[in-house]
């Protein structure tokens, strides 16, 4: 709701003002939505004026439609598509993280998502040298724990150190706080948080942590916080062409099968989703690092498709292997 | 003389407006025969409502209805202008491009040029966005679809601004329907809207029936509902198994569409299903 303020638009005195006012149109809805004529007579105003007024409110307040050939042209120029640095995911999500959309990755405690988040930030950081916007809601994130997996990706230390300081961190711990960074962030401070350069990535691990307290019970704060946070995610990934990675807890359904959390009205907000899970041919005996990912909504890959991930692997594999021979060697 | 001395009295632009209100613009009745019961495609002035849950295929539905409008007769579209209003930033551009590009490749820019998208960040930013499409109405006369998606995006966050009293909380929706329902009878073009269930159905064996029942039942505003005339329910089937003409078998998501129409002539109901490939909606 917009308030009407003095010397909003031409014509827009005090004087108007206050009869309007008493005449209890309050804000600019309320105007454009009156019946002219008689807001007119009560505020003993010309009925021109009034319509000259409504008009340039209206044009000032209102979202304009855009041709569907010039948002096309717009939408080629400005998408991207973000290798997330593992092929496996890569193939499930139709090459990577598309900038514009909201990707959601979901999974029980233990399954990946952490993990697959920050190799997310290390690929982009360092391969694709953008940067990364990285607010952390669990205290998962340790500067340690990236600067090792730049390790394995490089040994020069220059660039490890160039690509940690292009990972952005905010640590958040409550509903309130991220509604509003995100809200400073989409209103123009993702240029100021990343120092001038351009973000390419933004990730949320994990939404679930600070959102699910707050649900339930009668109050619909709770849902109206969830849905403030969904709305800057996507308006930021819309307007500033950055790709979104949220991660998400899950719960079970009614048939017992394992469903992300959040409920239904979270549910639309993603493009595509992803759970995660642990596979059941993992040796008995030591701790494997593969994981069953599913792919269970998305607007590109109609059908439900599972693929294998390694969680070690989050690199090209000739580094890789390169840079393993080389630690075992250093080892021996 | 006395008569159109009046006319322009009013307003600068009163005759183009005069004559976009008098004209009919086109009926859609036949934009999918097969989504509807016999002869019950929407008319002038009515709404259609397609819910579903999360993935149940209702902007598919969506992107195959703005085809048929949009392409040139010659591909077998009515060749009408479409207004989409995009609320939750669903409007995936490349997919309907795709999709146009699957149905007719060289009329692509003449079609999407019919096409116009507006995007909405709150209902206050809907309800002037709707004062202003009547401008766009009359600059306009071959608009004969506006797409809503989705008219339920800002349920919750207009829950908590109305506090305690339930008239506050749907009084900017109440005010969106009321200046549709007007919009309607002035300019008879037709509306189709998405609205996301809220609540999960939970699909256990013993309280299948009544919980779907719940979860589908409308909880939007009643200015809103008065204004609904066939309501689409969607819902997603399990996977079938079905041979693609070769060794390989696929699963494939078939996805289920109840229309019941209740409009002032007749009620009438029609099940169909239908599943998504590369090129769209395709119905079985």
């Amino acid at each position: 709701m917009v308030g009407l303020q003095e010397g909003m638009c031409p014509g827009l005195d005090g004087g108007l003002l206050r009869s309007l006012l008493a005449a209890d149109v309050k804000t600019v809805e309320d105007l454009v939505s009156s019946d002219l004529e008689e807001v007119a007579q009560k505020c003993s105003v010309s009925y021109k004026a009034l319509y000259a007024i409504r008009r340039v409110l209206l044009a000032q307040h209102t979202a304009f439609p855009v041709s569907g050939a010039d948002l096309y042209d717009e939408l080629l120029s400005s998408t991207a598509i973000i290798s997330t640095g593992n092929p496996s995911l890569d193939k499930l999500l139709d090459s990577g993280l598309y900038t514009g959309e909201v990707t959601e990755l979901s999974g029980g405690p233990g399954s990946g998502k952490s993990q697959v988040c920050f190799g997310v930030a290390v690929h982009v950081s360092h391969q694709l040298k953008q940067r990364v916007i990285y607010i952390d809601t669990t205290g998962g994130l340790t500067a340690s724990r990236l600067l090792e997996m730049l390790q394995s990706e490089t040994s020069d230390r220059d660039e490890q150190m160039e690509a940690l300081q292009r990972i952005h961190v905010f640590r958040l711990f409550d509903a309130y706080s991220l509604r509003d960074r995100l809200s400073t962030l989409r209103s123009g401070g993702l240029l100021q948080a990343s120092g001038g350069g351009s973000v390419k990535a933004v990730i949320v691990d994990s939404v679930s942590a600070v959102i699910s307290p707050l649900l339930g019970g009668k109050q619909n704060e709770g849902m109206s916080l969830m849905i403030q946070a969904a709305l800057a995610l996507k308006t930021m990934a819309k307007d500033f062409g950055v790709a979104v990675l949220v991660t998400n807890h899950v719960t079970r359904g009614g048939r017992g099968e394992v469903q992300p959390g959040l409920g239904a009205s979270w549910s639309h907000i993603p493009r595509s989703r992803i759970l995660l899970e642990r596979t059941d041919r993992a040796p008995s005996g030591c701790s494997s690092t593969l994981r069953s990912a599913t792919l269970i909504k998305s607007s590109r890959q109609p059908c439900l498709i599972k693929e294998e991930l390694d969680l070690q692997w989050w690199s090209r594999s000739e580094r890789r292997s390169s840079g393993k021979r080389k630690r075992d060697e250093a080892d021996s | 003389m006395l008569v159109s001395g009046t006319l322009f009295m009013h307003s600068n632009d009163s005759h183009p407006r005069l004559l976009a209100r008098l004209e009919a613009r086109r009926c859609l009745k036949d934009i999918e025969p097969r989504l509807f019961a016999e002869d019950e495609g929407p008319r002038h002035g009515e709404v259609v409502e397609l819910c579903g849950a999360e993935g149940t295929g209702k902007t598919e539905l969506l992107y195959h209805l703005l085809c048929r409008c949009v392409l040139p007769e010659a591909a077998g579209g009515l060749e009408v202008d479409a207004l989409f209003v995009d609320t939750d930033y669903s409007l995936d551009m490349l997919r309907l491009v795709s999709i146009l590009d699957s149905r007719l490749s060289s009329a692509l820019r003449s079609s999407l040029s019919r096409l116009l998208v507006v995007h909405c960040s709150s209902s206050s930013q809907l309800l002037l966005t709707l004062h202003y499409l009547e401008t766009t109405l009359n600059s306009r006369p071959s608009l004969a679809l506006l797409l809503i998606d989705s008219i339920s995006a800002f349920y919750w966050l207009d829950r908590c601004e109305g506090g305690a009293s339930i008239s506050r909380q749907e009084e900017k929706l109440s005010k969106c329907a009321e200046l549709l329902g007007r919009l309607l009878r002035d300019y008879k073009f037709t509306i189709f809207a998405t609205c996301h269930t809220i609540r999960r159905s939970c699909s256990g064996l013993a309280a299948s029936r009544s919980s779907t029942l719940e979860a589908d039942r409308p909880y939007l505003c009643r200015p809103w509902q008065r204004l609904v005339t066939h309501r689409v329910l969607c819902s997603r089937q399990e996977a079938e198994n079905h041979t693609a003409g070769g060794s390989r078998e696929e699963k494939r998501q078939v996805f289920r569409v109840h229309c019941s129409s209740s409009s002032s002539r007749t009620k009438a109901s029609r099940i169909s299903s239908f599943c998504v490939t590369d090129a769209g909606v395709q119905f079985i």
